[in-house]
């Protein structure tokens, strides 16, 4: 089989058909056999603005995606303008011809702080403010212009009215001919997209077939690379990922309210509520679905996971950080009365509204401390969309063991990026069953007679039990005693304890690589497979790295942690935020303060490549911190 | 043996409290509709009316100020074979948690809600609560009241609630028949209890709503009532909205609408979630005998195969 290993950034107006143009491109790239990461970067609008897709496709597993890209394709003359900084030598920027005319006065879609910085650009270096200017730009860069002349290609392919209807497949096509994909697997992408909507498909095989004639025609045609076709395999997002892993773990009640990017998870649920089981007998026993219910507001979303808790199902939420702000108080409820819950928190770019679509990782303080009070949590982190899966499954488990709040943290990134997932493995994680509570006598829910600190929980309709957000005596009734205060407090805290007794060292944290390597990149979330392939890279050039790899920031791993910083000839802490978060954290907790930091917070993903120059920087010119800049 | 609906616990409710007869009211009905220890439960929020859960031999939750509603949704929509009771103030149903008053009526869950209606919030001192007028005064407000009420029948009603009514605490007899009522209805149901508050509220005494509240039910052809064969329910909520209205000279209690018609939202569950009013959450199994999971995420989610 040729290699492939392919990095394509593709854009266009948002609502504009760019999802189905970046579905083409991953399904082909399936089809044919390869692996595929993507992730998706929009504004907060429906229709318009500027959108786009960054794709990498390899043989071989990919950890992350490199920029600049080998393939830059526009849909429309804002992909151009904005992604100015975003071509290098050889570089190939596939457009329609017939942007060449557009002015970047007439482009208003694109925000004016970005327009601005354009304009500036284009008039230092002597060229015209339209998109013969910025390509001509591009070409000083090293870009490669391929111009396709997109309406004639369709007219050619289809007699429809509104030819650009088809431009997205168009896109797509080209971009894979030219890649060298066969058509086949281009037309069961489309096929796979469309399902059975026959009329639809029909037209876009056409514009296929053409789009492919017309690249042998002008010799743009890649060298057909070998297919590899594997079967069953499924091509997920970190969305789908923490859904999937929620209806395997139990879950049988989600609430949420709408909110960019947690909704998707919640939508996707309601699209499955009737769930397919594993054989026959397990029909009968489970025989049911998921119940999704959409709240009047975030607060309420808690609340009714909350209330269903009580009644022995599993249940959880999912939000983002203005909905979580508003879940505090319902937090500490559930610290406070031991109720088994799961919040799966989507973080994005804050404070208050902020970059309400876009990547950030600042909300790591927030979910370790919301609620007022003491009370024990567990707050775990994803870092590949198979983490959501099992730890979705794991943090149902948690919930329901030691009886109290659990939050999961899924960055933006991570939950609108697309990966392919060879297997599921049903059997990877246990479902963990809360015992039944003893029918006889008088039953004392938050009983002290316990040594971890779990009182066995009953439920609502099978026991009589009290809650209170007072504290309370072993029935659950409102007490102020002294004594009996100190005592709940305590046994409250035993639980986490236990937990962290436990929960075994790779749920927590991992070292991956060679433990002697010198540097030690300390990151989390989303960034895990680009520190991993970044590590690689260095290694390249001499810098031998190893990654710890959080993923449990309370109870948090002091002992392992603590080992691996102290033992290290250099730490750098890798994330997606201004003050250093789980710098913060590592530093509370076992008083080592990392120094060195590579952090982002413009909202956008972070790339290998940018770690790679960011690790070089450090280790070399003894530079403290450096602050990413990637992405349009 | 008949289960014995009161706890043993000291009730710290101040003499002369109309929530006494309202918790009376409570503990008579769940009694005469011969109901088992796990047959109901009890919700609250804050404030005084958020203690009766502790006073009633039923599971209880005396959860968050204004959220006792959305608690008691997530119990009820995950069992939806328990009678979900919510105790609530007017304070903790109509201000803090009025929009999940308000959502409540457009979901119509099955939830029997008793809002303790005495118009001043009495745990903090007797400031005024949602249902005071505009421009009363109570003894322990420093000016007259710069807030207008809020009618919690009217609202109840446009709402959406399927059974809306109104009780007297001090006519617990009365009263308890509207709570059984309640507790048949399929959807959501709201009674408002207008009971005194003796330490704060010096004007809407015993004596005062004794004099004014009148039962719609003692008049000639009064009929709530909405099903399938209704021929004009418009013409019920026109009469419902008038009397909703009442107020300065006569105060109606007794039962406003009772719109059968109106699906609960179990049974537009039920439409969507196989066997979910059959086993619902709460019921289900997760896991087989080897305690693996029992769900086939690649079949379930066989859309997302490539």
């Amino acid at each position: 089989m040729s290699k492939l290993d392919v990095n394509i950034i593709i854009g266009g107006p948002q609502g504009g058909g760019i999802d189905t143009s970046a579905a083409l491109l991953s399904r082909a790239f399936a089809f044919s056999g390869f692996e595929v990461l993507s992730t998706r970067e929009f504004h907060s609008n429906i229709k318009g603005r500027h959108s786009y897709v960054h794709l990498r496709a390899m043989d071989g597993k990919i950890y992350g995606l490199r920029y600049p890209p080998n393939i830059l394709v526009a849909l429309d003359p804002d992909t151009i303008f904005e992604h100015f900084e975003d071509v290098a030598s050889g570089t190939k920027i596939i457009y329609d011809s017939a942007f060449q005319s557009s002015e970047l006065s007439q482009a208003r879609m694109i925000m004016r702080d970005t327009a601005a910085r354009i304009k500036t650009l284009l008039e230092s270096n002597n060229l015209s403010k339209n998109i013969a200017g910025m390509l001509e730009y591009m070409k000083s860069r090293g870009g490669i212009l391929i111009p396709i002349p997109f309406e004639q290609i369709v007219r050619e392919a289809v007699d429809d009215g509104v030819p650009t209807r088809y431009f997205n497949t168009l896109g797509g096509a080209i971009t894979l001919s030219i890649i060298g994909i066969d058509i086949d697997s281009t037309k069961d992408a489309i096929k796979h997209i469309f399902g059975n909507k026959e009329k639809v498909i029909t037209p876009n095989l056409e514009v296929i077939d053409r789009a492919y004639s017309y690249a042998e025609e002008n010799k743009m045609a890649g060298k057909a690379i070998e297919k590899n076709a594997k079967k069953n395999r499924m091509l997920l997002t970190g969305n789908d990922g923490a859904a999937i892993g929620k209806l395997m773990g139990g879950l049988r009640f989600q609430t949420y309210y709408p909110i960019t990017p947690a909704s998707d998870e919640s939508t996707i649920l309601e699209e499955h509520e009737a769930i397919r089981w594993i054989n026959e007998e397990n029909e009968t026993l489970g025989k049911g679905g998921v119940a999704v219910v959409q709240t009047e507001d975030e607060i309420s979303a808690i609340a009714m996971a909350s209330g269903a808790a009580l009644t022995g199902a599993r249940s959880a939420t999912a939000t983002s950080g203005p909905g979580f702000s508003l879940m505090a108080e319902a937090i500490s409820f559930a610290g406070m009365d031991e109720i088994p819950l799961v919040v799966t928190f989507y973080q994005r770019g804050g404070p208050s509204t902020g970059l309400p679509t876009r990547n950030g990782q600042a909300d790591l303080l927030f979910a370790l401390n919301t609620g007022h009070g003491e009370f024990p949590r567990i707050v775990l982190s994803s870092g590949d969309v198979p983490e959501c899966i099992y730890d979705s499954v794991k943090a149902l488990n948690y919930a329901q063991k030691y009886q109290l709040p659990v939050i999961h943290l899924i960055d933006k990134n991570l939950a609108n990026t697309t990966e392919v997932v060879d297997t599921i493995d049903v059997k990877a994680v246990k479902i963990y069953n809360r015992e039944n509570v003893s029918e006889k006598g008088t039953y004392f829910r938050y009983t002290l007679d316990t040594e971890n600190g779990i009182s066995p929980m009953g439920r609502f309709g099978k026991q009589i039990f009290w809650l209170t957000g007072d504290e309370h005596d072993e029935l659950g009734h409102v007490t102020e005693d002294p004594v009996m205060r100190d005592r709940q407090m305590e046994k409250r805290f035993r639980k986490l304890e236990t937990a962290s007794n436990e929960i075994p060292i790779e749920d927590k944290a991992t070292l991956i690589g060679d433990s002697s390597n010198d540097v030690t990149l300390v990151t989390w979330g989303s960034q895990k497979g680009p520190c991993i392939e970044a590590s690689a890279e260095l290694m390249k050039k001499g810098i031998r790295c190893k990654i710890l790899y959080l993923k449990m920031f309370n109870p948090f791993p002091s002992e392992f942690v603590s080992k691996i910083l102290g033992e290290s000839k250099l730490n750098i802490m890798i994330e997606s935020n201004m003050l250093g978060q789980a710098a913060q954290v590592i530093r509370m907790n076992t008083g080592i303060d990392i120094e060195r930091r590579i952090l982002k917070y413009n909202g956008r993903h972070v790339t290998v490549d940018e770690i790679v120059e960011a690790v070089e920087n450090i280790v070399k010119n003894g530079i403290k911190k450096v602050v990413l800049t990637n992405g349009a | 043996m008949a289960h014995n609906f009161r706890t043993d616990l000291a009730i710290d409710w101040c003499p002369g409290c109309g929530d006494f007869g309202i918790l009376t009211a409570i503990t008579q009905a769940l009694s005469e509709m011969n109901y088992g220890p796990n047959d109901a439960v009890v919700i609250s929020g804050i404030g005084c009316s958020g203690k009766t859960p502790h006073y009633i031999n039923l599971a209880g939750a005396h959860t968050l100020h204004g959220r006792s509603i959305p608690y008691a949704t997530g119990v009820k929509l995950a069992n939806p074979k328990l009678k979900v009771l919510v105790t609530g103030g007017d304070g903790d149903l109509l201000s803090i948690g009025a929009g999940h008053f308000v959502a409540e009526g457009r979901r119509n869950t099955g939830l029997t809600i008793i809002l303790f209606d005495n118009e001043v919030y009495g745990l903090t001192k007797g400031q005024a609560a949602p249902t005071m007028p505009l421009g009363m005064q109570t003894k322990s407000l420093t000016r007259p009241n710069i807030y207008n009420k809020v009618n919690p029948v009217a609202l109840a009603i446009a709402a959406g609630y399927s059974f809306v009514a109104r009780g007297f605490s001090f006519d617990t007899k009365q009263l308890k028949e509207i709570i059984k009522r309640a507790l048949m209805n399929d959807g959501s149901s709201l009674i408002d209890v207008l009971q005194p508050c003796p330490t704060y509220n010096n004007i809407n005494t015993m004596e005062f709503y004794r004099k004014k509240v009148y039962k719609l039910e003692d008049e000639k052809g009064w009929d709530p009532v909405i099903t399938e064969a209704t021929k004009d329910p418009m013409e019920k909520y026109r009469i419902a909205g008038e009397r909703a209205l009442e107020w300065d000279e006569k105060i109606p209690t007794g039962v406003f609408i009772e719109n059968r018609v109106i699906p609960s939202f179990t049974k537009r569950l039920n439409e969507n979630i196989p066997n979910y009013l059959t086993n619902p959450p709460s019921e289900q199994q997760v896991s087989d005998k080897d305690g693996y999971t029992i769900v086939d995420p690649v079949e379930t989610f066989s859309d997302k195969t490539v």
